[in-house]
């Protein structure tokens, strides 16, 4: 391996950075079609399959053109993905609007405060065990150096992410303060209450892997879930998955746990006052919120990089000998394809639950976050010590 | 106790989640094909919209055999119009032994669709016939007479939701 | 290409802790001096995200997150909250709460004081070598400090302090009672 200077691996992470910007706007953007298709599916509807609006026969021309990819097997998923460009049109031309005694500097620091925490996250996030891909020699500059699966995996990856997610309230709290109106005020209060107390849950529930793992590493983390555990161990992973979910619901306010934009009661929450561009890093942050939570949940639990959720990899891993070489390629190679399937299939599960259970009233949420999860993290966790115990 | 573990477990979100589950794989082996019955929503404007029988629409006047309205110019359903938009005149035919009307005039754009005017008529002289999609740019479009492109002859020309642009 | 190499250390070892200092005082400032309760928890925000930056640039990774999870996360929120719902606008409620300017004054005069004589003290006096190395018998048992930080930190807090980490821990629990203890008394 050619010794890397400074100025080169410094490349490289400007390099990672930008593949991963790439990724958040083609994976957020996608959700947000799909959550339209799919929660029409789930309500036995088609969900979007035309445009509205006068383009100069152009919308006419777009319509009838998606009206014949209706009978074309795969396309027919596809119909309505223009209304999805005018979805980043409006937000993007929309006029922007500052009330009149909003206070304005808190008012434009809030949805930049939300997204920058929410997409800061993803330096730490491994999304292959070790090298990523290699340059071929024939680049100048940076020919035959390696590039990890992640921008920076530190030791301490875990506590960032944790500590990104903190800082993200503040969007929320400020957006409600700085917009000067009740409504926005209520559901910034409310979901900042409701974040900090999921906090707690959430943190304790992945306790149980730093516990097995024996690190606050992602990559190290995501490998010791996925190969490294012995077949009970999946005890404490079920559980622990389960109340991560619950609490990465609340974390992004998703559907159950929406309170900060309970429509019946509060408008649109937090951001009742936010038109335009602003409003729109609101909307982007939640989305780029899922793919993490999403991104995290198949790390710890659902075997990360590897095929098999719930580490079952590691207690199949040596009967796989006696397979034939390429199949035992195929199953055990195309980690990114692994992991990034884990997080197409967990998006789904959001808006799978999003179309399924009504919204919680805002005691029930509570209590379920103080008087069950936390206990049942505790219990989850002394279940994790003995497996660790055991290993 | 008892209740805690009803809470903990979560047998009831697993079966809210089966159901859309299976709504959602349904629809999603079948949302390339145009009919199927368990879409709750049509796909309107290409497929047309079912229509029950007695459905109310647009009024109409039926045709005798010589293509001449059945129309006797009673005045029945002027009078039992709660809205008054009939407006019915007279006059003779050669060959006719009843009245024919010279002017039928209907203002569908203050007509609430009641079907009033059908149970008054003693001859089967009106209809409410099938036509929904009475949209129209212009206010003139709903002034309904015995002759112009708009009549109370024969269905209104406005016909399917087109996605022209052209008003 | 040399040059740019030599820019580039410099800059990541010296200039970056720098920036990280002059924001986390910048932050300071816009909290005492601004005129809006929020303003001030906002500035304070960045002074804490910053030491945990300059944190980072000394190496000390899990101090720095622990920086930005307790300080940012935790005890910020709680500020803002309170100061979102207590809004000091009359004249009257700012007089009733800023009454202590003159025992301020004192209190700072004298920490500040007793601090830079600390300081004073740990950087250039006798014991400077020792306090500004980590403790060595940290790093014993193959623990780098550099690699092992939280491992470093936790060996530190349960295997040779534990007897001050545990009455530490008391000490909050009997705080966190007491408040309930008052909050309950309050309410009848």
């Amino acid at each position: 391996m050619p010794t890397i200077s400074l100025t080169q691996s410094l490349v490289i992470s400007l390099i990672q950075c930008v593949l991963v910007v790439v990724f958040i706007f083609v994976v957020v953007p996608l959700t947000v079609f799909a959550e339209r298709k799919v929660l029409g599916y789930l309500q036995q509807r088609l969900g979007s399959t035309r445009i509205a609006g006068h383009l100069g026969g152009l919308t006419g021309l777009l319509n009838r053109g998606m009206w014949k990819l209706g009978k074309v097997p795969v396309l027919s998923y596809w119909r309505g993905l223009p209304g999805l460009v005018g979805d980043v049109m409006k937000m993007l031309l929309k006029e922007d609007i500052l009330p009149t005694k909003a206070d304005k500097f808190v008012f434009w620091i809030a949805p930049a405060l939300s997204f920058v925490a929410s997409v800061v996250v993803f330096a730490t996030i491994c999304f292959v065990p070790g090298t990523f891909f290699t340059f071929p020699t024939w680049v100048p500059f940076l020919g035959g150096l390696p590039v990890s699966g992640g921008i920076a995996d530190v030791n301490v990856g875990l506590l960032w992410i944790l500590g990104m997610a903190t800082v993200g309230v503040y969007g929320i709290v400020l957006a409600g303060w700085a917009s000067n109106s009740k409504y926005p005020l209520l559901g910034g209060l409310r979901s900042a209450a409701q974040m900090v107390s999921y906090e707690v849950p959430l943190t304790l529930s992945l306790l149980a892997p730093v516990l097995i793992s024996g690190s606050l590493k992602f990559s190290e983390m995501s490998q010791a879930m996925a190969v490294g555990v012995p077949l009970w161990a999946i005890i404490p992973q079920v559980i622990g998955f389960l109340i991560y979910l619950t609490c990465g619901f609340a974390e992004t306010n998703r559907v159950p746990f929406d309170m900060p934009e309970a429509e019946n009661e509060l408008v649109a929450g937090f951001h009742t006052e936010y038109s335009g561009m602003k409003f729109g890093f609101f909307y982007l942050a939640e989305y780029v919120n899922m793919t993490v939570v999403s991104a995290m949940a198949a790390g710890f639990f659902l075997g990360g990089s590897w095929l098999l959720p719930f580490g079952l990899q590691g207690v199949v891993n040596p009967y796989l000998a006696s397979l034939p070489s390429w199949l035992v390629t195929l199953l055990c190679e195309p980690h990114a394809a692994f992991f990034a399937i884990k997080i197409v299939f967990l998006l789904f599960v959001f808006i799978w639950v999003r179309g399924t259970i009504p919204r919680y009233r805002y005691d029930q949420i509570m209590a379920v976050a103080w008087k069950y999860l936390i206990p049942l993290t505790l219990v989850n966790l002394v279940l994790a010590a003995a497996v660790r115990l055991a290993m | 106790m008892k209740k805690f573990l009803k809470t903990l477990i979560p047998f009831d979100i697993a079966k809210g989640l089966s159901i859309t589950g299976t709504y959602f794989a349904k629809v999603f082996l079948t949302a390339n094909r145009a009919k199927v019955k368990q879409h709750v929503v049509s796909e309107y404007p290409e497929v047309p919209a079912p229509l029950e029988p007695r459905f109310r629409g647009r009024v109409q006047l039926i045709l005798d055999e010589a293509g001449d309205p059945k129309c006797v110019c009673c005045n029945a359903c002027a009078k039992a119009c709660p809205t008054g938009v009939i407006t019915i005149e007279g006059g003779k035919k050669e060959g006719r032994k009843t009245r024919i009307p010279t002017r039928w005039d209907y203002e569908m754009e203050r007509c609430v669709f009641c079907g009033f005017c059908v149970e008054a008529c003693s001859f089967d002289a009106i209809k409410l016939n099938s036509q929904f999609e009475l949209a129209a740019y212009d206010r003139e479009d709903f002034s309904l007479g015995l002759t112009g492109a708009h009549n109370v002859l024969e269905p209104s020309p406005v016909g399917k939701f087109s996605y022209s642009d052209e008003a | 290409m040399e040059q740019l190499e030599q820019l580039f250390s410099t800059v990541l070892t010296r200039h970056v802790f720098l920036i990280f200092g002059v924001l986390s005082v910048i932050g300071a400032g816009a909290m005492i001096f601004s005129r809006n309760a929020v303003h001030s928890v906002i500035g304070f925000l960045l002074a804490m995200l910053s030491i945990a930056g300059a944190y980072l640039c000394l190496r000390a990774e899990f101090l720095a997150m622990a920086q930005i999870l307790v300080y940012a996360g935790g005890i910020v929120v709680l500020f803002l909250f309170v100061v979102m719902l207590v809004e000091m606008t009359k004249y009257k409620e700012r007089k009733i709460f800023q009454t202590q300017t003159p025992v301020a004054l004192v209190v700072v005069l004298i920490s500040a004081v007793t601090f830079l004589g600390v300081f004073l003290k740990t950087i250039f006096g006798k014991s400077a070598e020792v306090a500004l190395t980590l403790n060595p018998e940290l790093t014993g048992d193959g623990l780098n400090a550099a690699t092992h930080n939280v491992q470093a930190v936790s060996r530190g807090l349960f295997a040779d302090y534990l007897l001050p980490f545990e009455i530490l821990s008391v000490i909050l629990l009997v705080a966190l009672v007491g408040a309930v203890v008052l909050a309950k008394s309050e309410r009848g």
